[in-house]
């Protein structure tokens, strides 16, 4: 008896197939028009290319990479990236977190309004944002300046978006103003979603305000803020339009990310080959720090 | 029936001749119309696709053979876009460039050498000096469409409110500064110097006359970012900024319309500037000559004046096949009279790149006090920076550096120093 | 005789605090875009003041009419946007949703790798795609046709989708499809008449979220799009209003207005099922 469960066991084991039919056209529509610009971008990064065509390319090995290393630019974007996206994602997830324990006990026609609202700026295109904000920045005539000096906040107009020390904050916080609704939206949903019981019975236990939210409703919302995170850290490694719009990168390198960087190497200096080892370098970076997050993730 | 025998073979003889005729008469009407991709941002822009798409409607009519298929890109794309055209094969036959990016499209080596379309009427039509700045590699490699260099724009009335003369403009850079505080000083909301110092190659293209006529020349053969005429014009624009003359970061395209509520008293800026400046406020062309004069720009240290030159020019692509055809397009934009009336006159609000008018009633429209100023006194400071390549990767570290000078704490040495550095390391 | 009770005016004062705190929010949410729709009204002069008006004194329709009349066809790219948008949206969740199906319930080996691949795809520098991906249009003659551009949203849509429904498809109890299964049907009949219906919220979701993605990508059609007729709105924006000549506030409000207002009312409408959707689906459980 037990002889021949082992072998059925053996036998499905040599059928289970490499590939299921269902997941072929996703599959290959990817392989085809992800696939062959990767292989193509991981060339690329081996190569001293000029897009312009003006030295013919050769296959020079490690030697971007090499030069990557010794790049000033390249370490100040990488900064400056994990900035911006750490940055951003952790205030939007801590406000976001704040308007959706305000508003979760407002109830009513009130309360549906508010958090229609509240989610407004997610529903703004990110190149309108990208201009609204510059305008509103501008040191002389810009609606934020103009407000602030009204209300007697500061006394000389403050140069957001050209001082090297002030431009990177100025930057996240369009970032944060786009992204908190996500995270309301998200943890909203997600508090709606803890089972009445376990209100309840905290209740009873006394537990009130305060240690009733660290300790009973923070643990249901773990999963959820910790994957939207992710989901939002790897859009904004790749927000270009917000920051290209608004600072094109500068002043100086203040807020040169990497998107930012690579765009720059691949169509200013024509350095193909360039950006796109420094792609390769974002994404390894990237997926490593992906796979760990989200193996903390499984592990708890 | 002799008769009807001989008609028979004459009916055959006339009718094969008349076939033969009538084909060939019938192909003639039927000739082929060639289609010309014009890549250009002209269609682009609300100010001058209305001219364009009419230029290019009368040049259809005046030549039915030949249609015009409008390629609209965003100047800030266009450079980039035809790179990549030009790479994967596909590149217009004509396109509109200026700049710097003409010079890195024609590093590409992929543009039609245009010295032999050139006839000798045309040739005598050019002013040399718009044709001087355009060779690489010893040959033409475009024509001049437009001409637009920029000068130093004076806005009379602030002059004037602030107690200078307002027919006598500074005419060195350490008048300017004197003239700039004295205006500060009485109209504390207006912006005293308009300058685009945003980080792209137009800005470095802009700023470049202002760095020469402090003797400095970053990108030269001998030149340096840390020499010290670069460090006093590094320290200069810082002067500007703590003084609160310029505001920073802004395009000069931002400028205008301010300009035009008279909130700026000096804009070093482009001919167009009066075309915008116009259309915006609705003053009459005496009004806007009693209120806006222009001069050249101010001399610095070096103790010369010089200026840069903004226009538009044209290109044709060696890949093209229909090569006539787009000659007599380029030509017909840049030297027609219809042409010159209804764009580059128009719209575009700038100078035609030709010695003489080709009408009597043209020749009047250039008689202002603000073109006449512009053509012989401002052109012939014109300087040419070492477009190419080079230029637009070195533009995006040097234009950082001016930044951090105009906005930034650190020393001026230091950025100058980390400018050379970066330059370098290209 | 106040009978008021400690407790009461406690609790009272705390929501207040809270309405405040919510009004604030409120404020800050929506103060830019009502700044972007007040621009929108002003004269040209007015737009570009160096001290800003809180409403427009001269307040003017002409910016919109310029958008609806003028040289620049600004329906068209509206019907662009929206075309290659929906397009983009629905072909990423047909393609996705058997693959999901499959990377959720079936068994074969590469499907560890291809889940990760789907991550990893999500992770992918769109900058760097760029070139290559223009030469792969070129040779396939889809550069300047919105076929093209949908297969560049596919790029970062499709694995998007894939992720996003897996993840709704995993929070169906697999003993739902016991009874179909036993009773015989093919897998793609299961899958349509059991699974799905199930996650039609996590379905809209996957679509909202993946045409509002096509919708704000700048890049993409700024290099594959030549024709300005075909160009769709975030482009536009960028061509249209910041040309060489001058930077046009008040028309670019206007066109950033009708630029927000069908994904603003498109989000609202769908909102309700996103956030059943969201509840029940990837972020519960990743």
């Amino acid at each position: 008896m037990m002889q021949r469960a082992t072998v059925r066991v053996v036998r499905d084991a040599r059928r289970v197939p490499w590939l299921d039919p269902m997941v072929l056209p996703a599959a290959g529509a990817l392989a085809v028009v992800v696939g062959y610009p990767v292989v193509y971008t991981l060339l690329l990064s081996l190569q001293d290319y000029d897009l312009l065509g003006t030295v013919p390319e050769r296959f020079i090995g490690a030697a971007n990479y090499r030069k990557l290393l010794d790049d000033p630019t390249f370490w100040q974007a990488l900064g400056n990236t994990a900035i911006y996206t750490f940055g951003s994602v952790a205030v939007a997830a801590l406000l976001g977190l704040a308007l959706a324990l305000l508003t979760e006990s407002v109830g009513g026609h009130r309360g549906r309004l508010a958090r229609t609202l509240l989610l407004t700026p997610w529903a703004v295109p990110f190149v309108v944002v990208a201009f609204l904000f510059r305008y509103m920045y501008l040191q002389n005539g810009g609606a934020i300046n103009a407000a602030l000096l009204a209300t007697g906040v500061i006394d000389a107009p403050i140069s957001w978006l050209n001082v090297s020390s002030l431009a990177l904050t100025a930057v996240m916080i369009t970032n944060i103003w786009t992204m908190t609704p996500f995270f309301f939206l998200l943890l909203a949903a997600a508090l709606a979603g803890i089972p009445n019981e376990v209100i309840e019975s905290a209740r009873v236990d006394r537990a009130r305000g305060w240690s009733l939210v660290v300790q009973i409703k923070l643990p249901f919302l773990r999963n959820a803020l910790l994957v939207s995170s992710l989901l939002m850290i790897i859009a904004n490694f790749n927000d270009f339009a917000k920051i290209w719009a608004m600072t094109q990168g500068g002043p100086g390198y203040a807020t040169t990310t990497l998107v930012i960087y690579v765009y720059r190497q691949a169509f200013e200096n024509f350095a193909i080959g360039y950006a796109s080892a420094i792609g390769v370098v974002w994404l390894l970076l990237l997926l490593a720090f992906a796979i760990a997050y989200l193996r903390a993730l499984r592990t708890s | 029936m002799f008769h009807s025998r001989m008609s028979d073979r004459a009916m055959l003889v006339v009718s094969a001749v008349a076939l033969a005729l009538g084909v060939s008469v019938s192909s003639m009407a039927t000739a082929e119309t060639v289609t010309i991709t014009f890549a250009n941002w002209a269609a682009a822009e609300g100010t001058t696709k209305p001219a364009i798409d009419k230029v290019i409607a009368d040049f259809e009519a005046a030549h039915p053979d030949i249609r015009i298929k409008s390629e609209a890109i965003s100047f800030s794309e266009i450079a980039r876009q035809l790179a990549l055209r030009v790479r994967a094969g596909n590149p217009p036959d004509v396109a509109q460039l200026a700049g710097n990016d003409t010079f890195l499209i024609a590093a590409t080596g992929k543009l039609e050498p245009l010295g032999g379309y050139l006839d000798v009427a045309l040739k005598a039509e050019l002013k040399p000096d718009a044709t001087s700045g355009l060779s690489y590699q010893g040959k033409l490699i475009a024509l001049p469409w437009t001409l637009a260099p920029a000068g130093l724009w004076y806005d009379k009335a602030i002059l004037q409110k602030a107690g200078l003369d307002p027919e006598k403009p500074p005419r060195t850079v350490d008048e300017l500064m004197t003239a700039m505080a004295a205006i500060r000083k009485s109209q504390p909301d207006v912006i005293a110097l308009a300058v685009d110092t945003t980080n792209r190659p137009f800005s470095l293209q802009s700023n470049w006359p202002w760095m020469a006529t402090f003797g400095a020349d970053p990108l030269g053969a001998t030149g340096r970012a840390d020499s010290p005429q670069m460090k006093r014009y590094l320290a200069w624009m810082r002067e500007l900024a703590q003084n609160r003359y310029i505001d920073p970061g802004r395009k000069i395209g931002e400028f205008r319309p301010l300009a035009a509520q008279d909130k700026v008293a000096f804009v070093w800026d482009q001919v167009l500037l009066q075309g915008v400046i116009q259309s915006a406020s609705r003053m009459t062309d005496d009004d806007f000559y009693k209120r806006w004069g222009v001069t050249v720009q101010p001399a610095g240290p070096g103790g010369k004046s010089y200026s840069f030159e903004g226009g538009h020019q044209l290109v044709m692509f060696a890949d093209s096949k229909q090569k006539k055809a787009a000659w007599m397009f380029m030509q017909y934009l840049a030297a027609s009279p219809s042409a010159i009336r209804d764009y580059t006159l128009g719209p575009g609000a700038s100078l035609p790149p030709l010695v003489r008018m080709p009408s009597p009633e043209l020749a009047k429209k250039l008689d202002t006090p603000i073109y006449q100023a512009f053509t012989s006194r401002i052109i012939p400071t014109v300087t040419t920076p070492p477009y190419g390549p080079a230029f637009a990767a070195a533009s995006s570290a040097i234009m950082a550096g001016v930044q951090q000078a105009v906005t930034g704490t650190e020393s001026i040495d230091q950025i100058a120093g980390s400018m050379q550095q970066q330059l370098e390391r290209r | 005789m106040s009978s008021v009770r400690p407790r009461d005016a406690v609790r009272r004062a705390t929501r207040a605090a809270r309405w405040a705190a919510i009004v604030v929010a409120l404020v800050v949410s929506l103060a830019p875009v009502y700044w972007m729709v007040a621009t929108s009204f002003k004269t040209e002069l007015e737009a570009a003041r160096l001290a800003p008006t809180l409403w427009p004194h001269e307040p003017t329709l002409a910016n919109y009419r310029g958008l609806w009349s003028g040289s620049l066809p600004f329906l068209a790219f509206f019907t662009n946007t929206l075309l290659t948008c929906l397009a983009t949206a629905v072909a990423a969740v047909v393609v996705a949703t058997p693959a999901a199906y499959a990377l959720s319930r079936a068994r074969f080996r590469l499907r560890g790798v291809i889940g990760y691949a789907m991550l990893v795809f999500r992770m992918l520098p769109l900058v760097v795609l760029l070139a290559p991906l223009y030469l792969l249009l070129l040779h396939a003659r889809l550069l300047d046709t919105h076929t093209g551009l949908v297969v560049g949203f596919a790029t970062f849509g499709l694995p998007f989708a894939v992720w996003m429904m897996k993840g709704f498809i995993d929070t169906v109890p697999i003993e739902i499809e016991e009874a179909a299964r036993i009773d015989g049907y093919p897998r793609w009949q299961i899958m349509l008449k059991v699974v799905v219906p199930l996650v039609v919220p996590g379905l809209l979701t996957t679509a909202t979220f993946v045409f509002m993605e096509a919708w704000n990508n700048l890049i993409y059609p700024l290099t594959f799009i030549t024709t300005l007729e075909k160009q769709t709105l975030p482009a536009a924006l960028v061509l249209a209003f910041t040309g060489q000549f001058k930077t046009d506030w008040g028309g670019m409000m206007a066109a950033a207005t009708l630029t927000t207002l069908p994904l603003m009312i498109a989000f609202f409408a769908v909102q309700r099922s996103m956030v059943r959707g969201l509840t029940s689906g990837a972020v519960a459980g990743a």
